[in-house]
């Protein structure tokens, strides 16, 4: 077994896991950074889960299963976003009830699909002739999908709309100080109702990736704490789509990793491996001066009322 | 007009009374209605351990027109004991199923407090006076699946995703391995723990990881149809856990195990029905049913032994048994079946000699192990690669 297996092994299966995670904390950097903390990622991932395997299983098409799980995840979040934006309420209440709405609704509502075999799934792809490319072509030619693809795609676009372009300007400038930017004009609730909103589509497109490509099947509770994950990745990722992509793809592979060193290395060691990382990065992220250099949004999960600072 | 003591009084009179009442109704009367209630560690609907639990749950409500039935699922171990009062005292059960090996402790206690009501406890140990210990043990069956396993990896690696390493796990992988060691003597187990009962992510990448270490064909404890699934993915075949899989992959699903609960829950339920077990003679009864008490199955699905898709490569593969003679592995499973399921079990996978990978003789020639050596087994079997603790 040559080095090459581990490289392909470890990098392949760490796009395959870590794309889910990596879609999710997207949508909760677009969220922070507009100052609304999220907690219900793991209710809007496992709504679009839900939504997707039944919508795939209904018309067999699993595109559209993912699509409705996008719009699913994105109506699920304007729960929070009414409760915190609108009626202004704590935030992390807020959050925590979205996750235990979606966790509950989709296991009640999920009963009678739970062990059914799914028709079609998101079809791996085999791009020739770049998977025979030595190394690379294994672990991004062969057996991926397209919204491992997409979400890949997507990491530069988001990085660049919010540090290169106005729109990204007017998301920061609410998150830090949702006072200035209204009085520049800025309308705050709107600007982060939209990326409340942004940030459930990719949640709910993350829970399809997981029930119409990953796995794929229906159980409840399949998202097993990724929705955590995500919260994590985000301070991980101070804020930064690029650096999200990193710590998701890291903390995918160490996953997979913890797996395939069992033989040289006790798995309880291993298997406390990736969460053991996060805890180590968020000591630095949260240390003095690199905190004010990184920092979080001054203004996250602090509702903005006109007139009170 | 009431004064706080005439209150007071009518108080104390209906305390009384309703503890006189409760303990009235306390014991079970054989030939009333009865009422059992299920305590699973999963969700029903995981295709798995607790899901097989529920089926015969089921099976055993539709059979007895006296018997009435509650279930509470996802109960974390540990918790079990707020879980068994709330059944007995809230939902008046005579009877208390509890399902996983962890509830373990708690359910011996309850049996403490509550000594006039029947508990049992599923894949267990300890018992008492008014609770018993059950178990459809599926080692027959992996060794059965192992056989069909030797013949087909074609790199020599089997693989095996197992929950947690503890006895039941290690036994039923040893067995496995037995079987597969005994068509093809070139084969390895390749082993990898996911600690956890159901956890479809942890799953599927342990079972990648196998793949990238150059297994295939899968076997694997865990409650849900991932391995299948993902081994179907590349093609590879493998063998269903707990409830029929074949659904999930028709075209590599070789075979599996399939439990049969209600063998053991019609049993017992009608004998407490008829008054043969009561809350203070179940000190001794252990249910250690398999294959010739038909509690567990081998199959895809249920009346699919072999997926026929794989009988001529099975017939192909040809083995010299000091008994049997020369035989192709298809026959073998079907002599072995029929062996095991004989009322005197003329065979089992764990007759002697045995060695560990170690080398150490685990179980002497002309012996076999013993019900409490199976239940407490820890040693790994000769082929087995890969973490054991």
């Amino acid at each position: 077994m040559g080095w090459e297996n581990w490289i392909i092994s470890t990098f392949s299966r760490s796009l395959a896991y870590g794309t889910p995670l990596l879609l999710g904390t997207l949508g909760e950097i677009y969220s922070e950074r507009s100052g609304v903390l999220n907690l219900g990622v793991e209710g809007m991932m496992i709504m679009g889960a839900y939504s997707a395997f039944t919508t795939t299983y209904m018309t067999k098409n699993p595109w559209f299963g993912i699509l409705v799980a996008g719009i699913i995840g994105g109506i699920f979040s304007l729960i929070h976003a009414f409760t915190s934006i609108t009626l202004k309420a704590n935030q992390t209440v807020s959050g925590l009830s979205l996750t235990m709405l979606g966790l509950g609704l989709s296991g009640v509502l999920g009963k009678g699909w739970e062990g059914k075999p799914l028709p079609s799934t998101i079809p791996k792809m085999i791009i020739t002739p770049l998977n025979s490319l030595p190394v690379l072509g294994p672990i991004f030619f062969q057996g991926q999908n397209l919204i491992v693809y997409f979400t890949l795609i997507l990491v530069p676009i988001l990085w660049y709309i919010l540090f290169r372009t106005r729109i990204g300007i007017t998301i920061r400038a609410v998150g830090e100080s949702p006072a200035t930017a209204d009085s520049q004009g800025i309308n705050v609730a709107r600007v982060r109702y939209v990326c409340v909103f942004i940030g459930g589509i990719l949640a709910g497109t993350a829970g399809g990736y997981l029930s119409v490509a990953y796995r794929p099947a229906w159980t409840e509770g399949m998202t097993a704490g990724m929705g955590w994950i995500v919260i994590a990745l985000t301070i991980f990722s101070f804020w930064n789509p690029i650096n999200g992509m990193l710590g998701a793809f890291l903390f995918a592979a160490l996953y997979h990793l913890s797996f395939r060193l069992q033989s040289y290395i006790s798995p309880e060691l291993l298997k406390a491996m990736p969460y053991a990382m996060a805890i180590i990065v968020l000591i630095f992220v949260s240390r003095g001066n690199l905190q004010k250099r990184v920092g979080a949004p001054a203004a996250l999960s602090l509702p903005y009322m006109r007139g009170e600072d | 007009m009431l004064t706080g003591k005439k209150i007071t009084v009518v108080l104390s009179i209906l305390f009384i009374l309703s503890f006189t009442l409760a303990s009235m109704a306390a014991e079970y009367v054989p030939g009333t209605p009865l009422k059992a209630g299920f305590i699973y560690v999963g969700p029903v609907g995981d295709l798995g351990w607790s899901h097989a639990h529920d089926e015969a749950r089921r099976i055993c409500e539709d059979t007895f027109p006296w018997l009435e039935t509650v279930y509470v699922e996802s109960v974390p171990e540990g918790n079990e004991g707020l879980y068994i009062d709330k059944l007995i005292q809230e939902e008046k059960c005579d009877v208390v199923f509890t399902t996983s090996f962890g509830f373990m402790d708690g359910t011996v206690m309850a049996a403490q407090r509550h000594p006039e009501k029947i508990l049992a406890h599923c894949s267990g140990f300890k018992r008492t006076p008014n609770l018993m210990t059950y178990m459809a043990d599926f080692y027959q069956i992996y060794y059965l699946n192992g056989l069909m396993a030797g013949a087909l990896t074609k790199t020599n690696k089997t693989a095996y995703v197992g929950a947690f390493p503890i006895p039941e796990v290690k036994r039923h992988m040893d067995a496995f391995t037995i079987g597969v060691k005994e068509t093809n003597p070139e084969a390895e187990v390749h082993v990898r723990w996911i600690y956890e009962w159901f956890s479809p992510t942890a799953a599927k990448e342990a079972a990648e990881a196998l793949i990238a270490e150059g297994c295939d064909v899968f076997a694997f404890t865990e409650d849900s149809p991932t391995v299948v699934q993902v081994a179907a993915e590349k093609g590879y075949p493998s063998f269903g856990h707990y409830s029929p899989m074949y659904d999930f992959s028709p075209d590599y699903v070789v075979s599996g195990q399939i439990a049969h609960w209600e063998a053991i829950y019609l049993d017992f339920l009608a004998k407490v029905y008829a008054g043969v077990y009561k809350a203070h003679n179940l000190a001794d009864l252990d249910y250690w049913w398999l294959l010739k008490e038909k509690a567990v199955e081998i199959g895809a699905k249920p009346g699919m032994l072999i997926n026929p898709l794989f009988e001529d490569d099975l017939k192909a593969k040809k083995v010299n048994d000091p008994v049997l003679g020369e035989i192709n592995v298809y026959d073998l499973v079907m002599k072995r079946l029929e062996q095991m399921s004989d009322p005197s079990m003329v065979f089992d996978p764990f007759n002697g000699p045995v060695y560990d990978r170690e080398g150490k003789l685990r179980v002497p020639e002309g012996s076999r192990m013993s019900v409490y050596e199976l239940t407490t087994m820890e040693w790994a079997a000769q082929g087995i690669v890969g973490p054991w603790e």
